[in-house]
């Protein structure tokens, strides 16, 4: 339960979801006035919702190098690197997004 | 429906707000004497690792709520918000579902960090780490309470 791959899961998943989002890479994509989701692009049923794939694509990359990684690595990677790593992640994040407020 | 999902989703967010926020206190370095005298002292004073599991529970249920808000909200409020010309209002709600998602990825990191006693990995790598994460997740829950709020009031805020 206390699997050392969850540090790596975490500090991972922060990293492949801005990477999903801004290579739009979603796995499937939402159509929420068609009810309707999809692998691909789909036009002509409305908006789009990516934000459900981006997390599914995150959570799948980040639990497969998780899972890759030897136990004895992840147990000596150092519980500082995930925080450092997703901080570094949301300031790039809000960097990103300061295209809204210009 | 979509209005009792919207207040289960506040109310639980309000649950989720204060007890991280328990938690990110309990975690400040202040010194003992302070503890059991100011009503930030007796606020923090808390068993930091009881939270822990809460704190997940309610931060995946919180957030699988705002998932089965998200369609309406792309469906009729942005659609609004861009009819306004209000794009900071949607720039603040993406922040939103970035730190949220984050944040969910933080959880196993997180709740892996509260089971552990201190110093496990070394002289105050795990402390350090816990605390931070506590703060990362505090910070992302108090911006999600908020601009939720702001976007749920918006058309009775703004002239």
């Amino acid at each position: 339960m206390t699997h050392p791959g969850m540090k790596i899961f975490s500090m991972l998943f922060g990293v492949f979801y801005i990477a999903a989002f801004y290579f739009d890479l979603a796995l499937f994509r939402y159509y929420p006035e068609a009810r309707q989701f999809h692998w691909a692009r789909t036009d002509g049923i409305g908006v789009v919702i990516l934000w459900y794939g981006w997390i599914v694509t995150a959570a799948l990359a980040s639990a497969a190098v998780a899972v890759a990684v030897p136990r004895p690595f992840a147990e000596r990677l150092s519980p500082r690197w995930v925080w450092i790593v997703t901080t570094l992640v949301v300031v790039a994040t809000l960097i990103y997004e300061r295209r809204w407020f210009v | 429906m979509i209005v009792v999902l919207l207040l289960l989703h506040g109310l639980l967010a309000v649950a989720l707000l204060g007890a991280i926020t328990h938690q990110a206190l309990s975690v400040l370095p202040l010194a003992p004497a302070q503890a059991r005298r100011s009503f930030v002292g007796r606020f923090r004073s808390v068993n930091g690792p009881a939270y822990a599991t809460p704190i997940v529970v309610l931060f995946v249920v919180t957030a699988i709520g705002g998932a089965l808000l998200y369609p309406q909200y792309r469906i009729d409020v942005r659609p609004a918000l861009e009819d306004m010309q209000n794009a900071a209002a949607n720039g603040v709600f993406e922040i939103k579902e970035h730190l949220i998602a984050i944040g969910l990825g933080l959880l196993p990191a997180y709740w892996l960090l509260w089971q552990q006693p201190d110093n496990a990995q070394g002289p105050g790598a795990a402390s350090t780490a816990r605390r931070a994460l506590t703060w990362l997740l505090a910070l992302f829950v108090w911006w999600g309470f908020i601009i939720g709020h702001v976007l749920n009031n918006i058309r009775g805020m703004l002239p």
